[in-house]
């Protein structure tokens, strides 16, 4: 592989990362080349040592992801995070894939159910006496404000259980990052 | 699990080399990468994202140092948190590698 080829596989693994930080992680390694070549090393060999820039791409992606949702707790950095540790592909997706969907299924339909328990008592509480002649007023408020109290503690556990979720994942992925694995593999093998 | 054990190993054993070198003085990329590769055979492409690690958890700054050969160098320097991380780290490989040592030699 040439530097080129390196380098322009690298760029392309990161794609999707901040452009500055993909700048700053470009020029590293061309640097590297720079060095290595003026130390006399060929190209070839200095890309061999470097190993496969698609794999280093990944995981510092993976990194980036891992690291933005331990700064922002939001569901797009969930997201991010969970897509981020499946891509590393260091755990077997057949096995993950089937449990994550099924865990996010779960949450994602207990959000929808809070969502529409909330509307359900607004309406009862707002449009129910209106709508039903000499509907007492007050158990329809009070009936009301009970399913909105009910859909807010199923949206704040459903909220919990998410972010337990996603930690978990985190961490899981964290332990099976790959890239330092060949580190202590002979060069040869790379 | 065993695997990831390892993986979680010798993740701690690069960072305190890395620890460890530069607490004898700043270096640059190209630097550590080679001295690592010379010292424990590894892959010379983990520097890279290990220093951006290392850099997000504060444990070493950068400066760019313009370069006779090229592209100015980036060198690291142990931040005062780095330190102190060298410290505990080597307390604790070196108890850690004293046992395993102990109980090595009480095999044979």
């Amino acid at each position: 592989m040439t530097r080129q080829d390196f380098i322009s596989r690298l760029r392309a693994g990161l794609r999707g990362l901040a452009p500055p930080a993909i700048e700053e992680i470009v020029a590293d390694y061309e640097t590297h080349f720079v060095e290595a070549q003026a130390a006399g090393r060929g190209e070839a060999e200095v890309a061999a040592a470097l190993g496969d820039p698609d794999r280093v791409a990944r995981e510092l992606r993976a990194e980036a992801g891992l690291r933005r949702w331990e700064v922002e707790r939001n569901p797009s950095a969930a997201a991010n995070a969970v897509w981020a540790v499946l891509g590393l592909g260091a755990i077997d997706l057949l096995v993950l894939l089937p449990i994550v969907l099924w865990i996010g299924g779960t949450l994602l339909g207990l959000f929808i159910a809070a969502g529409a328990l909330v509307v359900v008592g607004a309406v009862m509480m707002v449009a129910g006496p209106v709508v039903v002649h000499g509907a007492p007023v007050m158990a329809l408020a009070l009936g009301g404000l009970g399913l909105i109290a009910a859909a807010t503690s199923l949206g704040c556990i459903a909220t919990i259980v998410s972010i337990g979720c996603t930690n978990a994942l985190v961490w899981y992925g964290r332990l099976h990052m790959r890239l330092l694995k060949p580190a202590l593999e002979p060069q040869g093998a790379v | 699990m065993v695997e990831a054990v390892q993986v979680q190993l010798k993740k701690g054993v690069l960072e305190l080399c890395v620890l460890a070198l530069l607490s004898r003085g700043d270096a640059y990329g190209y630097e550590i990468a080679s001295r690592l590769a010379q010292g424990i055979e590894m892959g010379e492409g983990t520097v890279y994202p290990l220093m951006r690690r290392m850099q997000s958890d504060g444990l070493v700054a950068t400066y760019l140092v313009e370069s006779p050969a090229g592209p100015s160098r980036k060198y690291y320097r142990l931040t005062d948190v780095g330190r102190a991380a060298f410290e505990t780290q080597k307390t604790e490989w070196t108890a850690f590698s004293a046992a395993v040592d102990a109980i090595l030699g009480g095999a044979q």
